[in-house]
């Protein structure tokens, strides 16, 4: 029998209604959340299961909803906390990075706040350049979060399950441009270890570590560069954090190079991160500087044809790759 | 013009030769003539010189590498063309390069030394400004135009930095090399100034670096203070000894015998041939009799077969200052003594130079040990490998032996045969012994 295919739109909603079954005390709040369905269409059907009690429309108000997530938290629900754009969590920072990330901690572990904040990346939507951003790095750099960034719907589903049941706040950042892309979805009950990355390719010239819908790049250049005779590894940290370093620095040590892709903007950011680890861990090893690839610097244009120059693609992964290898 | 150094072919069958150990290093100047890489053949080890003088460059077989005779395994460059080359792969000690620093020259010397000739060259004011902060003397940038603009100083200043040999005074840097090219030059003793590298600027990558650890032996971790260095002469003796100590099983066949025709005989070459003969070329010449009359001891085991030398060649065993060699006397049985006197004479004479070439150390089949001159009167050699078997030889002394039943004086010579077991048994040793020992009491047998 075939394997059960779903997209990463329907891997999500599953997550959530297998997770909500299991635990009365998941529930959903956010915007165009309910009747809606959300408007990337990820959650249709779930308040008719649900009820509204469970799948809470809220006014536009990220800060006001964001703030009644870490209450119903903190006061032992397990709420999920939906913000339509990852761009709007810029204005729920203060619940997230001072109050969810802070209060298990500042209690001295009395309180936990077992939440989960859904919310997107992603460029070239054509959403310009306040809906387009991927800001992950953000969160990633605050004690106290977790940061998981599914790269397809095996870990849509594996990975949104994870956050659920954990103790801890969680940011899951689903790429807005990968919920149709469809791939095969188990229809049991698992989940994905936080801070285990995948091996999605195994290689011995050059690691190219990547993130969400990165790894689908990083992918696709790892066989343009197999044409080019050089054999890429390719690895899926799957969280930011935690951070699974032992893999990451043991394929730089195997591969002597690394590139590291992730769709933020590249300064100050991800890869940068991911970059330090393996120059800190592998620096004996490596044969050439460790090359970040993220976004460009820039507002995301509204313009498709300069949207499109902005993110990393098969293409400039792969001639990177070459100009590292010494193959270009 | 580069010269290329090739694998040299030692011996007729010889299709590849082991590259033992460098006695140069890549970017190491060499004189031509001079002992520049040890090449291992089944048979022999030796020095192979540089066949020009230059820089060696381009070492493409490493230590232990295995080579197709007639294949280049290094080139001389000239040392016009490799003096370019060094400099660029000069590398100071980290220590002094801080020390001089990579500020160019101090702001006030640089202006003042700018001074004279930057006030003649037209120049904007904010270039003129940059030229002194930079120590830039004006004078120095070129432009199209003729008048030095801001871009031009900036342009002249890159143009510095990135050829920091140029640069008066500038420091040398570390050279450039990745860090895994790094570590892999320290694990194996490479010098990295010495490689060429193949990435972004020259930088050496892992892959530029040779791969072979140089053997241990060679270079000894913590060398005792004091203690005397160990030559590429005596690390091969030590090798190939403990080889034939751990791998040929050993005997030995001793005789005394008579040299009182010897003595005579010698007395009348020299008188005849008026060359400097001396007991060690008459055994030459006896040994090589004694072997056509017994060619299983010319003999060699390998790979569990014994191979018979075709030619009769006679090793020598001459101390050095830095060990022991084995020059060869080639088809001995061919020579007359006043050639086998001048051929000793040469190889000898070489080899205490250090000048001995690799036809003079190949093709040996059996080998002479005379320690006579020390006043031994007998001794158990190590055969040479792979030969079957080595004659030690004794001093002359007058020894009493028993003639006729009564004791009686005579000058008399211990020799001692030691047999590889395994190319030879006891037998055979005694009658090639027997053979000789009648060659050295009646050297007249010769004549039959």
């Amino acid at each position: 029998m075939a394997e059960r295919e779903l997209t990463y739109g329907e891997a999500v909603k599953e997550a959530i209604a297998e997770e909500m079954r299991r635990d009365p005390r998941v529930f959903l709040i956010g915007e165009d959340v309910a009747e809606a369905g959300h408007p990337f269409k990820t959650l249709t059907g779930l308040v008719q299961e649900f009820g509204t009690d469970r799948i809470v429309d809220t006014p536009i108000s990220e800060p006001g909803y964001a703030g009644i997530g870490v209450g119903a938290a903190m006061t032992g629900m397990r709420p999920i906390v939906d913000v339509m754009f990852g761009d709007f969590i810029t204005l729920t920072m203060d619940q997230m990075v001072n109050q969810a990330a802070k209060v298990h901690y500042m209690s001295g572990g009395k309180i936990k706040v077992p939440i989960v904040f859904r919310t997107t990346l992603g460029a070239t939507r054509r959403s310009a350049a306040q809906h387009s951003q991927s800001l992950h790095a953000w969160v990633s750099h605050i004690p106290g979060l977790k940061v998981a960034l599914p790269s397809g719907p095996y870990e849509a589903k594996g990975l949104m399950k994870t956050a659920i049941r954990d103790d801890s706040p969680v940011v899951i950042f689903e790429d807005k441009m990968m919920y149709r892309v469809k791939g095969p979805v188990p229809a049991d009950d698992y989940t994905i270890p936080f801070g285990v990355a995948e091996v999605k390719r195994a290689g011995t010239d050059i690691t190219i570590v990547a993130t969400s819908s990165m790894v689908g790049v990083a992918l696709g250049a790892a066989n343009l560069l197999e044409a080019a005779g050089i054999s890429a590894e390719v690895i899926d940290p799957r969280t930011t954090w935690p951070l699974d370093k032992q893999t990451l620095i043991e394929s730089a040590k195997k591969t002597s190079r690394a590139i590291v892709v992730d769709e933020g903007y590249e300064r100050y950011g991800v890869t940068a991160e991911i970059a330090s680890v393996i120059a800190e861990g592998a620096f004996y090893h490596l044969d050439a500087p460790v090359k970040r690839i993220g976004a460009m610097d820039v507002p995301v244009p509204f313009s498709p044809v300069l949207e499109d120059l902005t993110v990393p693609t098969e293409k400039s992964v792969a001639e990177a790759a070459k100009v590292l290898c010494r193959k270009a | 013009m580069a010269t290329n150094v090739i694998m040299p072919a030692l011996e007729m069958a010889q299709e590849t030769g082991k590259v033992v150990h460098w006695l140069k290093r890549a970017g190491d100047s060499v004189q031509k003539g001079e002992p520049l890489v040890e090449i291992e053949t089944d048979k022999v080890t030796v020095e192979i010189e540089a066949p020009a003088s230059g820089v060696l460059r381009d070492v493409s077989a490493n230590e232990g590498d295995v080579v197709p005779v007639g294949q280049t395994i290094a080139l001389i460059l000239a040392p016009s063309e490799a003096g370019v080359a060094r400099a660029a792969a000069t590398v100071m000690p980290a220590a002094s390069a801080a020390a001089t620093g990579a500020v160019p020259m101090a702001p006030a010397a640089a202006a003042a030394s700018g001074g004279a000739s930057a006030g003649a060259v037209k120049a904007s004011p904010l270039a003129r400004k940059i030229a002194e902060q930079h120590g830039v003397d004006l004078a120095r940038v070129k432009t199209a135009s003729g008048r030095v603009e801001k871009a031009d100083v900036l342009a002249y200043v890159e143009g510095q930095k990135a050829s920091p040999s140029s640069g008066n005074g500038r420091a040398a840097r570390l050279a450039p090399a990745s860090p895994k090219a790094r570590r892999l030059a320290a694990e194996r003793g490479v010098d990295l100034g010495a490689v060429r590298g193949s990435g972004p600027g020259g930088a050496v990558l892992a892959l530029d670096v040779p791969t072979t650890p140089r053997p241990a032996m060679a270079a000894p971790a913590t060398p005792r203070v004091g203690a005397p260095t160990v030559g590429t002469v005596w690390r091969i003796m030590a090798e190939r000894m403990t080889t034939s100590w751990t791998t040929a099983p050993h005997f030995y066949l001793v005789r005394e015998v008579n040299v009182s025709r010897l003595a005579s005989w010698l007395e009348r070459a020299r008188q005849q041939t008026g060359a400097h003969i001396t007991y060690t070329d008459l055994l030459v010449k006896l040994v090589a009799a004694a072997l056509a009359q017994h060619p299983r001891v010319n003999a060699s085991w390998k790979d569990g077969a014994i191979v018979q030398n075709t030619d009769i060649n006679i090793g020598l065993a001459v101390a050095i200052d830095d060990g022991l060699v084995v020059p060869v006397i080639h088809r001995a049985d061919t020579l007359g003594l006043a050639q086998l006197a001048a051929r000793r004479e040469d190889i000898v004479s070489r080899a205490q130079a250090g000048k001995l070439r690799p036809a003079d150390i190949q093709g040996g089949g059996f080998t002479i040990s005379n320690l006579g001159m020390y006043g031994v009167d007998a001794f158990n050699a190590i055969v040479n490998p792979p030969q079957a078997a080595i004659l030690a030889v004794g001093r002359i002394a007058d020894r009493v032996v028993a003639l006729n039943g009564q004791p009686a004086v005579r000058p008399t010579l211990v020799l001692t045969l030691s047999c590889d077991h395994r190319a030879l048994d006891g037998a055979r040793g005694a009658q090639f012994l027997g053979a000789l020992a009648e060659l050295v009491e009646e050297p007249l047998a010769l004549l039959v």
